[in-house]
């Protein structure tokens, strides 16, 4: 049963991908994803069912396997770096060659470890995102690739090719969660880093194959930083038991060790996850079609990041290294929530959005309390759900207007009132109350004060959201007084993935106390043991201190009833008041306007008609990347220096 | 349970009472600073009752749900406030209140509205910081959000809060948009392009707006009693005095630019409240 289950969530995407890759039809092609997409939510759910479990391949010398392909990938950055002539790629993959040749040759060392896959609760929370809200994006990518090349009037269809990157980074991405072998999770993390680099030159132009080759090489300084954490555990600890992630986390290997490669392991965990000074490969990676965004954003590689350092929270835990890793994911979330005031397009917007909350995540990481930890894992799912949403959301609305700017998304909501329902929902719950978003930035607000700087860095950065969430959102609303918006047409496979995570959003919004309780603590557990959230009543989540002996409470959140007021306060108005038309009236111009109700033009000077415009604030010149950048990524390289640091004086 | 829904609906009928009398207290005094006579104090309900007499017109759908959201999400706060609840999750829903007051602003084409809106915003942005900050602040002290616990606490918060105060008594004046930080909507005819962000609303709808004003003065100056919690009575007594303070600073104080407030509030009132918090650390350590 758990061979079976553990090909599927690993090797299914492998197959499928190749049999895309064969399939020329459409319909064809749509029925293989849509298979393989419930194929592996079901397995996702089996899989939660049975495990935890602990699980090693036979049969095929797998570690055999793994090796060769290893150096396939790595050699075929070596022939990307050539041929772009982009000499960054080429150091940076014989940074990870060379190590890795003299490691398994000279040093002839034995790679072989059991359990080569240890699936614990964390594990599984990860593997339901990834099969859940994967899946998803996969399906809304069939019919999007079909309208981009129509609108592109590409000749020859590379639909196929698009799809076997998008299938196969899902079976990566299970793979990296799950494994216990440091040197087959290196794998993994390499195939997702694959993937992003296929994905993001998708479209062949000069910029994408440019930021792609950007995203290759930020993502190869963290594999490098990777490989030397591997070869250093094994050099000190003498033997492939040294690679074991659980040992490593477990106490197994003495303080004065571990530190080291823990703090290179979070290095590439931050490349990963995109946090400052590697925020441009992300940014670079919208120029992708927008399933590849939405892939990258929510489910897939930045949370691959995270996932690692969460992972390690253990090995790290008290130490100076976990509050400079607090330190330096809140600075993130401080500095990316600024920038995303200053952006212009809505992608963008999105991008620094989920900088900034992998930087709030990886902060949890570092306060390292029961409590942080969950708002950790809370904010994982609920951004998962949210962003993947919201991408979707910004991909549909991209193929009605054709333009990624938010400028010219003014008045979205009398052009395509569905998309805008829904893409209102998608960023109301990024940042207000009850939603799940502000439940875990309210309790990582509540456990901050271990690290006070990070909480002060929380504050300024939740004050940031507001506002650029805001702002966004205003513009989609402003409209001219008219009545009567038509409903848009939404194709199926835009609209079955809308619809299902929008529903998601409120599902594990609502339910988030009894899920909590009996799933996401014992994730929690996995990372630091100890509970501080209590679900009573009402659904009421309660916060208490982490002492056994006494337990103040800290705070409280009624969830049921907050949902029950967010109906009544927007929903009912929403439904029951209607507006007739006459009691409609044009907007107040000083009695200058042109026409009837529903018009934007006034006399302007000597009486000539004027249109109106109204735009949104961006403050480019004061917080612009321009003027931003240079000393937030002066910071932010500083603090990385800090983190790593930490690492290197526990040996001295 | 019982005792919880009577005080909250003693609040739902009370605060709009007392809010709406507070505030023609305000257009008397301010009258008299202006050497006029001034209309009688209970002139806000006259006006609010005409207001809901009149004809129901609007310009957009969206409007309604805004302004439904501002007021709804500010007797939440209150109520939260009432039920002696979490501080850091009230500030939180007054967030929401004032978002909703933004959108309603942002969700019709009318350029007065959208510059309201947009001054609307960046208020919030100078003031949220404040709070939320008082919220930690609060935990600092108290080792606790929950505002029952402050009310345990025999020592007053202002005697180890008084910097985070001062920063409080700054979101005060931009919470009841008085000079010099009336810059979404004023009080004064005489220093606004038209009515701000409430441009677009009329009749009933207008009503509602003042109806949650109302509940907001309640909840400001109930926030700002917390800080001599007990006994109460004294904190309301410097809620009071800070109200009465605020209208001699509207009255001799021209309103600013929204850049210079949200400068002054990101310098002086975050300094304000981490000193406070650092001094609190360094001396308490963690609760």
């Amino acid at each position: 049963m758990i061979d079976e289950m553990m090909a599927i969530a690993i090797l299914l995407p492998v197959a499928a991908g190749l049999l895309i890759l064969a399939i020329r039809n459409y319909y064809a092609r749509n029925v293989v994803v849509v298979a393989t997409s419930i194929a592996l939510i079901v397995n996702s759910v089996l899989l939660s069912i049975n495990g935890p479990f602990t699980y090693t391949p036979e049969g095929v010398n797998w570690g055999l396997f793994i090796t060769i392909l290893d150096y396939a990938i790595l050699l075929f950055y070596l022939y990307i770096g050539f041929t772009l002539r982009n000499w960054l790629v080429v150091i940076f993959a014989f940074t990870q060659l060379v190590p890795l040749a003299y490691f398994e040759f000279i040093m002839k060392a034995h790679l072989e470890l059991s359990p080569a896959f240890v699936v614990d609760h964390l594990s599984l929370v990860m593997t339901l995102i990834i099969s859940i809200i994967g899946s998803l994006i996969c399906i809304f990518a069939l019919r999007y690739m079909y309208d981009h090349e129509h609108h592109a009037h590409l000749t020859k269809s590379r639909q196929s090719r698009f799809l076997f990157w998008l299938v196969l980074f899902l079976g990566a991405m299970n793979g990296l969660v799950f494994a216990n072998n440091l040197f087959w999770l290196y794998f993994f993390w390499e195939v997702t880093t694959l993937c992003c680099y296929q994905l993001i030159s998708h479209d062949r132009t000069q910029e994408a194959i440019n930021n792609a080759a950007r995203a290759l090489w930020m993502n190869a300084t963290g594999g490098t930083a990777f490989i030397l954490a591997i070869i250093y555990l094994y050099v000190t600890q003498g033997g492939s038991s040294a690679l074991s992630l659980q040992t490593l986390i477990g106490g197994g290997i003495q303080a004065s060790v571990v530190l080291l490669p823990v703090a290179l392991l979070c290095y590439t965990g931050f490349t990963k996850a995109a946090q400052m000074p590697f925020q441009s490969w992300l940014l670079g990676a919208m120029v992708a079609p927008t399933p590849v965004s939405a892939l990258l954003h929510s489910s897939t590689m930045v949370k691959a990041g995270v996932y690692l350092v969460l992972r390690l929270a253990p090995a790290f835990a008290g130490t100076y290294l976990s509050i400079a890793i607090a330190i330096a994911g809140a600075f993130t979330f401080f500095a990316t929530s600024a920038l995303a005031i200053s952006q212009t397009t809505g992608k963008r917007v999105l991008a620094y959005s989920t900088i900034a909350n992998l930087g709030l995540i990886i902060a949890c990481t570092g306060i390292n309390t029961p409590l942080s930890v969950a708002a950790a894992i809370l904010l994982i799912i609920f951004h998962a759900i949210s962003k993947g949403l919201l991408f979707l959301c910004a991909g549909t609305i991209e193929h009605q207007i054709w333009s990624r700017e938010i400028e010219d998304m003014e008045g979205l909501a009398a052009k395509a009132p569905l998309t805008t329902l829904i893409t209102a929902v998608g960023i109301l719950s990024m940042f207000l109350p009850p939603f799940g978003m502000l439940l875990g930035k309210w309790i990582a607000l509540e456990a901050a004060y271990m690290v006070p700087l990070a909480a002060i860095l929380f504050v300024l950065a939740s004050t940031l959201t507001i506002v650029f969430w805001t702002k966004w959102l205003g513009r989609l609303l402003q409209v001219l007084p008219k009545l009567g918006w038509p409903l848009e047409r939404l194709s199926l496979s835009y609209s079955a993935p809308l619809w299902t995570l929008l529903i998601g959003i409120f599902a594990v919004g609502i339910g988030v106390g009894p899920i909590y309780q009996n799933f996401l603590l014992d994730a929690t557990n996995n990372v630091v043991s100890g509970n501080q959230i209590f679900a009573i009543g009402w659904n009421n989540l309660v916060l208490t201190s982490a002492s056994f002996i006494q337990r103040d409470i800290l705070g409280l959140f009624p969830i049921w009833p907050l949902y029950l007021i967010l109906v009544v306060a927007l929903l009912l108005p929403l439904l029951l008041i209607g507006l007739k038309p006459t009691e409609l009236r044009p907007v107040y111009l000083c009695g200058e306007q042109v026409g009837g109700t529903d018009t934007d033009e006034w006399s302007a000077e000597a009486d000539q008609k004027t249109k109106f415009l109204l735009g949104g604030y961006y403050f480019q010149s004061s917080l612009g990347e321009k003027k931003v950048n240079p000393w937030a990524n002066t910071i932010a390289i500083v603090l990385l220096v800090i983190m790593i640091g930490c690492g290197v004086i526990v040996i001295c | 349970m019982l005792e919880q829904f009577i005080l909250v609906f003693a609040t739902l009928v009370g605060a709009p009472l007392a809010g709406g009398l507070l505030f023609g207290i305000d257009r008397k005094i301010t009258a008299r600073l202006q050497g006029r006579y001034g209309p009688p104090v209970i002139q806000p309900f006259y006006d609010f009752f005409k207001l809901l007499g009149k004809e129901h017109i609007a310009v957009s759908r969206l409007q309604f749900i805004w302004i439904y959201g501002y007021l709804v999400f500010m007797v939440v706060s209150l109520i939260f406030l009432v039920l002696k609840s979490d501080i850091l999750l009230l500030v939180f829903l007054l967030g929401f209140a004032g978002v909703s007051l933004v959108l309603g602003g942002f969700s019709t084409k009318s350029p007065y509205a959208h510059f309201g809106a947009n001054r609307e915003l960046l208020q919030i942005m100078a003031y949220e910081p404040v709070l939320l900050l008082f919220a930690i602040g609060v935990y600092a002290q108290n080792g606790s959000f929950l505002i029952s616990e402050i009310f345990k606490q025999d020592k007053p918060l202002l005697f180890s809060l008084w910097p985070l105060f001062l920063a409080v008594l700054y979101v005060l004046t931009i919470k009841m948009r008085k000079s010099p930080f009336d810059i979404a909507t004023s009080h004064h005819g005489h220093q606004e392009i038209v009515k701000g962000v409430t441009t677009e609303y009329s009749g009933p709808y207008f009503a509602l707006f003042h109806l949650a004003e109302w509940y907001e003065i309640v909840l400001l100056l109930g926030i700002i009693s917390l800080f001599w919690a007990n006994p109460l009575w004294v904190g309301i007594l410097i809620a009071l005095v800070a109200f009465l303070l605020e209208l001699l600073v509207d009255n001799i104080a021209a309103r600013m630019t929204a850049r210079w407030m949200v400068r002054l509030s990101w310098s002086i009132g975050l300094l304000l409240g981490v000193i406070n918090i650092a001094y609190i650390y360094l001396t308490k350590g963690v609760s």
